[in-house]
């Protein structure tokens, strides 16, 4: 993408020394991007997905240095004299939605079986920016994604959070590492010779004891109350972890594996946990993940159903996931693709689906499941998420509501900086 | 003796209401009533009444006539029952390929098919409520499908629509696999097609019977359509010659999935509708050129006279044949258009628009109440109603879906 900066400098060296400079100098950079001046979004409904005003009317969104500067209802909100003016008509806004279970970040081969536990991989080395399918995510509102590994092991490695929109590595980065991935239920099972449950676990167990010991260590170290312990770079992450800098992505989808998950990581631990890739009958431990008030993102199956062979049977019935989870009071509920198991860009359709299996959306959560819960779950509520002030401009111009198929994306920001416009080409 | 019965059957009338009890009416009031007729008639806070198995009234609310039900569930949408022509959800042992030629003009999925099953049931509930039930696309003609309603636990007298609904071909790909013992190529595969099809004209020209042709040769004297697979643009191509240009048959084009929208113009000119899915877009663009093309768009702006969307269920669940219509018009297709392909134009395409398809007086009364717009995901469905009866409520049966 060539932006106006460049045009602008291209134009005043072809022009020679002996052209007079333009009349009204514009301020460099181009509006609403770092440098540049403020830019006024201005559209019929923002749904911002902050905790106090999730939506306002006839909206005014101000961004500058591709951050948020303000949001307030047009006549109440001043437009600064010299900010440029987009004025999206009867278009909604909404925060870029955020999808915490992806793995078309890069090259597919996130998935190296080493042990079950390998802490120290890292998937952050098979990032590949502006990769197609990233794109296509990225014209359908997905802006931040978790890449994570693969679910072949118990502790498959470290995810890391970048933005889909492209350019270098260090552009998109918004945090490594991003996760630790680990991983239960019938996966990891198959991993060499087969494995159970209770090696598994015991494998999460020693791995997860074994890196709080480091970190202790290493705390000691630095207090002045221990001796230098050596780097290990298969248990560094754990140190993020024990800070709290970092979070367990925990692909959790049964009963048992919430059970475990809950039992292991959260409660015996105490590491930052969300459960990820939520669904089959996990919901029936929903009223302990509530209790502990871990994140709950679900997907990509967003129905339990009566499976032969699995017994889970529902008396002839379809169980949402998310809507099940809502029932045993559990607030905190986000949903994930699982990409490219869905497709990137069909995340809003996850939402859709939920509340058409009975998920309660009085409070939107539909729309704070795709943008704020999950953000919150990574740790990174505080740049992405929400229109707020001070966070990231990464913003979405679309026809409707998110969770309506039929809603098209017309425009994307991110980092205040124009990243998809339909009008331009549209990617579907 | 006549007078006696004469003077009876008099006494008889006169003891009874002029509304048989046997017959009950209900009167649906609703906030939106999408009725997809001609004249794309939308009606805002109206009144349906059903008598019988068939539609009575639409239009502004009246007196709800005595004796009828009224059902009031705040602002609900009525909509047509959703008409589906690629369904192959005829039972738990889904046996409806038996591929013992070639060609098995004379095969039938009736026996097959187990009324109200389980997949069968999500389907009623999500208000799909014609299934054309077709055999598989393991040989190039697999036989012929029933036009079923989906009661909820009734027997398969009460369901039957038409039988036989229809014939199923099938060209490309699929048929490969089960047309001989070495399976044949495409070439082959219409020559043997074009065999059949050639008995079963002549005999209809000579007005002769031919056991084993019986209902293909009704499908050359035009009483009953043929839905023929078929994929990709040359699929799509092949069969509108092979079965309208040259028989003139009452066909259909389904499927037309992969890149089969490059000959929509060919079934447009020639008037052959095309029922389209389980996959409506088509990514191998997207490799070329980033961008994915949906179907429907492409089908419908290349003027294709009867659009409609399948789901050639269990492939997409029977559930989510709604879904079809809300995905093609996120790529690109007209919303309302996407409604019609799922109600008005399969239903027509078919040859039973007469019956089915919208919602319109002395049509059957097969109607959908939702919570919201029946293309939004997040609309529910509350009440289904096949033939004036109620099929499934949410409120009484709790949410199946």
């Amino acid at each position: 993408m060539i932006s106006a900066a460049s045009i602008a400098l291209a134009a005043s060296l072809l022009a020679g020394p002996d052209t007079p400079a333009p009349a009204e100098p514009a301020s460099p950079g181009v509006p609403g991007e770092p440098g540049g001046p403020g830019l006024a979004i201005l559209c019929a409904k923002a749904l911002t997905c902050a905790e106090d005003a999730m939506v306002v009317d006839r909206a005014v969104l101000l961004v500058r240095d591709g951050r948020i500067e303000a949001v307030g209802e047009r006549g109440e909100l001043e437009v600064p004299e010299g900010y440029a003016i987009e004025d999206h008509g009867d278009l909604w806004v909404m925060p870029g939605m955020v999808d915490l279970h992806c793995h078309v970040g890069g090259t597919f081969d996130i998935n190296d079986m080493v042990y079950q536990a390998n802490p120290g991989l890292r998937v952050n080395t098979a990032v590949r920016p502006g990769n197609p399918a990233l794109m296509m995510g990225l014209a359908a509102g997905v802006t931040t994604v978790l890449f994570i590994p693969g679910s072949g092991t118990a502790v498959g490695g470290q995810g890391v959070l970048i933005k889909t929109a492209p350019g270098a590595y260090e552009d998109i980065l918004v945090r490594q590492p991003g996760s630790l991935k680990t991983a239960q239920g019938n996966n990891p099972k198959a991993h060499l010779l087969g494995c159970g449950p209770a090696l598994y676990n015991w494998h999460i167990r020693d791995i997860f004891f074994r890196g709080r010991a480091y970190h202790r260590a290493w705390e000691a170290f630095e207090a002045g109350e221990g001796p230098e312990p050596a780097r290990d770079i298969t248990l560094d992450v754990f140190r993020d972890l024990n800070r709290g800098d970092a979070q367990v992505s925990s692909h959790t989808q049964q009963h048992a594996v919430v059970q475990s998950t809950m039992r292991i990581q959260v409660r015996e631990f105490g590491i930052p946990t969300f459960i990820d890739h939520g669904s089959m009958d996990a919901f029936r431990g929903a009223d302990l993940v509530a209790e502990l008030d871990v994140p709950a993102i679900l997907g990509p199956r967003s129905a339990s159903w009566r499976s032969i062979g699995r017994g889970y049977d529902h008396d002839g019935r379809m169980m949402g996931i998310a809507a099940e989870y809502q029932a045993r009071g559990h607030k905190r509920i986000g949903f994930n693709t699982d990409s490219p198991v869905i497709p990137q860009e069909t995340l809003q359709l996850q939402a859709g689906m939920a509340v058409r299996y009975g998920l309660d959306d009085r409070g939107m959560d539909s729309v704070r499941g795709l943008t704020i819960v999950p953000a919150e779950a990574a740790g990174i509520g505080h740049r992405v998420g929400s229109l707020e002030v001070g966070k990231d401009a990464d913003v979405l111009v679309l026809t409707g509501h998110p969770g309506d198929p039929r809603t098209s994306v017309e425009r994307v920001y991110v980092d205040g900086r124009s990243v998809y416009d339909a009008e331009e080409e549209r990617l579907w | 003796m006549v007078a006696r019965l004469a003077l009876t059957a008099a006494a008889l009338f006169a003891t009874c209401p002029p509304t048989p009890a046997s017959e009950p009416g209900f009167a649906l009031r609703c906030a939106k009533i999408l009725t997809c007729d001609e004249d794309d008639t939308i009606v805002n806070r109206g009144m349906i009444l059903l008598r019988g198995d068939k539609i009575e009234y639409i239009g502004k609310p009246v007196e709800v006539p005595a004796g009828y039900r009224e059902l009031d569930l705040g602002a609900v949408w009525a909509s047509p029952g959703m008409v589906e022509l690629h369904a192959h959800v005829v039972g738990p042992g889904f046996d409806i390929n038996d591929m013992v030629y070639p060609v098995n003009a004379d095969l039938s999925t009736r026996p097959s098919i187990t009324p109200s099953n389980s997949l069968m049931r999500m389907g009623t509930a999500a208000g799909v409520t014609t299934m054309f039930l077709i055999p598989g696309s393991g040989t190039s003609m697999g036989g012929f499908g029933v036009l079923f309603k989906p009661k909820i636990d009734a027997g398969y007298e009460e369901c039957v629509l038409r039988d036989p609904g229809g014939m199923k071909a099938a060209q490309n790909y699929n048929p490969q696999r089960g047309a001989g013992d070495v399976g044949a190529g495409w070439s082959g595969l219409s020559w043997l097609m074009e065999e059949a099809n050639n008995r079963a004209a002549a005999a209809f020209a000579q007005g002769r019977d031919d056991f084993g042709l019986r209902n293909l040769i009704r499908v050359h004297a035009g009483e009953l359509p043929v839905l023929i697979h078929c994929a990709s643009a040359e699929g799509v191509a092949n069969t509108v010659r092979m079965w309208k240009v040259r028989y003139g048959t009452k066909c259909v084009v389904s499927h037309g999935s992969w890149d089969g929208y490059k000959a929509a113009g060919f079934a447009a000119k020639h008037g052959v509708p095309v029922n389209h899915g389980p996959r409506t877009m088509d990514y191998s663009r997207f490799f070329r050129s980033g961008r994915v093309v949906g179907g429907a768009a492409e089908y419908t702006a290349a003027g294709v006279p009867l659009f409609s969307l399948n789901t050639d269920s269990p492939v997409v669940p029977q559930e989510e044949l709604f879904l079809q219509g809300s995905m093609s018009a996120r790529l690109g297709a007209d919303a309302y258009q996407m409604l019609r392909a799922l109600t008005t134009h399969p239903a027509q395409s078919i040859l039973v628009g007469d019956r089915v398809g919208s919602l319109e007086v002395g049509k059957d009364a097969d109607i959908v109440l939702s919570s919201g717009d029946p293309l939004d995901p997040r609309s529910r469905v509350e009440v289904v109603f096949i033939d004036g009866e109620i099929q499934y409520s949410r409120q009484d049966d709790g949410q199946w879906f």
